[in-house]
């Protein structure tokens, strides 16, 4: 509906690989909407090698075409090293444990990591606007908790995908 | 119905029933090693204000009283313990008694396509044969084909006193504690929606309806904020974006489910008020939600 993204050309885009899967197969009106408010933008998505994980089946069809579509590319990205961005990931991984209630050792790696990839990724490339987009609720508490903890608001934004392409009402929804 | 049916003559509270699962379907995995696993079998007239604590179970005079408050979160029953397996429910007379609903079962998960008419049913019934054509997308004779063979079952009431027929389908519900195996139109919805979701196709012929419902369950801690989708992947043994991709394929069934299905809690017992889902009532569905539902 709403066609007031945030996203504007110049930033970096960081996307976890679930965006992908939350925005629905290529035919969903979600997934048209999205692709426009990503090309709108003038912005490419970078998902990082480190969060995609094995692919194999429909769900790397579904990850390919983004990139065949040139809206998405895959992006190499140093595992956090610096002393804020390694802590980043250990904050993130402190909420998420906190906000499912699960231990920290229960904690994927993975989605802790998102967080020190990103400001790994502002230090290394002196970038002054860059976004994280995650359609992973508890996930993206642990990256909203770190970039806040570590003094990054001002350089990293974190938006779901209702962010971008706003609620979904008014969408049909295939229930049975 | 229910009044005439004959009743156990020695009802207890839980597990009256034991049923090899092993045989039902191919497409659990693992099969239930022990050849006999204790299986729940009851239903109830659904109507949305039934209170679970005041249904009428009518099947086979398996239970008499109500059984939430023996569910354990798992989704077992508290029954049998794993090393006391007892003689009793596996009377044969017993096990006859419930050899017709059984079998309804193992007919629905053999066969996706009426599964799918079934759940249609139970959720937006009364509804009428036309309107199962119509919002199923299937054929006349497809449509009807389904239609008989689900009042052949038992699985689904035609009234067909009025001009289009009436038909309304009680939810069923299994409850196993050793599997566990749970079965509730949730979960047949899930099971259906590979006839129409590729996604969901796909999952079933990889991993089958044991790990279907242990990624239903996923995806409703998830959306409960109690889980990430990566913590999914890892607990049921899937790729990352396997989970993904199922978690996102199950949002119809779980916003449905949440509605209309009188056995959500007995899935969901934790989280069932906690689902952050789309609000059906604000969307162009399909199909359209009955009027008088809301």
């Amino acid at each position: 509906m709403s066609t007031d993204s945030p996203l504007v050309a110049d930033q970096d885009v960081i996307v976890d690989a679930n965006i992908f899967f939350a925005i629905g197969h290529p035919s969903n009106p979600q997934y048209l909407r999205f692709r426009r408010a990503v090309q709108r933008a003038g912005v490419v998505l970078k998902l990082p090698q480190r969060v995609i994980g094995e692919l194999g089946g429909p769900d790397r069809d579904r990850v390919r075409q983004a990139l065949e579509e040139g809206w998405a590319e895959i992006i190499e990205t140093p595992d956090p090293t610096a002393g804020d961005a390694v802590a980043a990931s250990d904050i993130a991984r402190r909420t998420i444990a906190d906000v499912t209630g699960q231990p920290e050792h229960e904690v994927e790696k993975t989605d802790a990591i998102i967080a020190g990839l990103a400001i790994q990724y502002v230090r290394e490339q002196a970038s002054t606007d860059v976004v994280v987009l995650t359609d992973d609720g508890p996930a993206r508490n642990g990256v909203e908790n770190a970039v806040r903890a570590q003094g990054y608001t001002d350089t990293i934004t974190v938006y779901g995908r209702s962010d971008i392409i706003g609620d979904d009402s008014g969408d049909t929804m295939r229930l049975i | 119905m229910d009044a005439a049916t004959p009743r156990s003559t020695t009802p207890s509270k839980t597990s009256d029933l034991a049923v090899s699962v092993t045989t039902s379907q191919t497409p659990i995995q693992p099969p239930v090693e022990k050849g006999t696993a204790s299986v729940l079998y009851h239903r109830l007239r659904y109507s949305p204000t039934n209170s679970l604590k005041s249904v009428d179970f009518g099947l086979n005079g398996m239970h008499e009283e109500p059984l939430n408050d023996a569910l354990r979160t798992d989704g077992g029953v508290d029954a049998l313990s794993d090393d006391a397996l007892s003689p009793e429910p596996l009377a044969p007379e017993r096990l006859a008694e419930n050899a017709l609903g059984f079998a309804t079962v193992v007919e629905l998960l053999n066969h996706p396509a009426l599964t799918r008419v079934y759940v249609y049913v139970c959720y937006w019934g009364p509804t009428t044969p036309p309107e199962v054509r119509d919002d199923l997308e299937l054929s006349k004779s497809t449509a009807y084909e389904y239609i008989d063979r689900l009042v052949d079952l038992g699985l689904v009431t035609r009234d067909e006193s009025t001009r289009p027929q009436r038909l309304t389908a009680e939810p069923i519900a299994i409850v196993d504690e050793h599997a566990p195996i749970v079965i509730t139109p949730t979960v047949l919805h899930a099971f259906a929606l590979q006839e129409i979701d590729e996604d969901v196709a796909y999952f079933l012929d990889r991993y089958g309806i044991g790990k279907l419902v242990a990624a239903l369950r996923g995806a409703g801690l998830h959306f409960a904020g109690q889980t990430t989708q990566r913590m999914v992947a890892d607990d049921i043994g899937v790729r990352d974006t396997e989970a993904m991709m199922i978690i996102y394929a199950l949002v119809p069934v779980l916003a449905v489910g949440r509605d209309h299905d009188p056995y959500f809690e007995h899935l969901f017992p934790d989280v069932h008020d906690q689902l952050d889902l789309p609000d059906l009532d604000e969307r162009d569905t399909t199909p359209s939600p009955p009027e008088d539902d809301t």
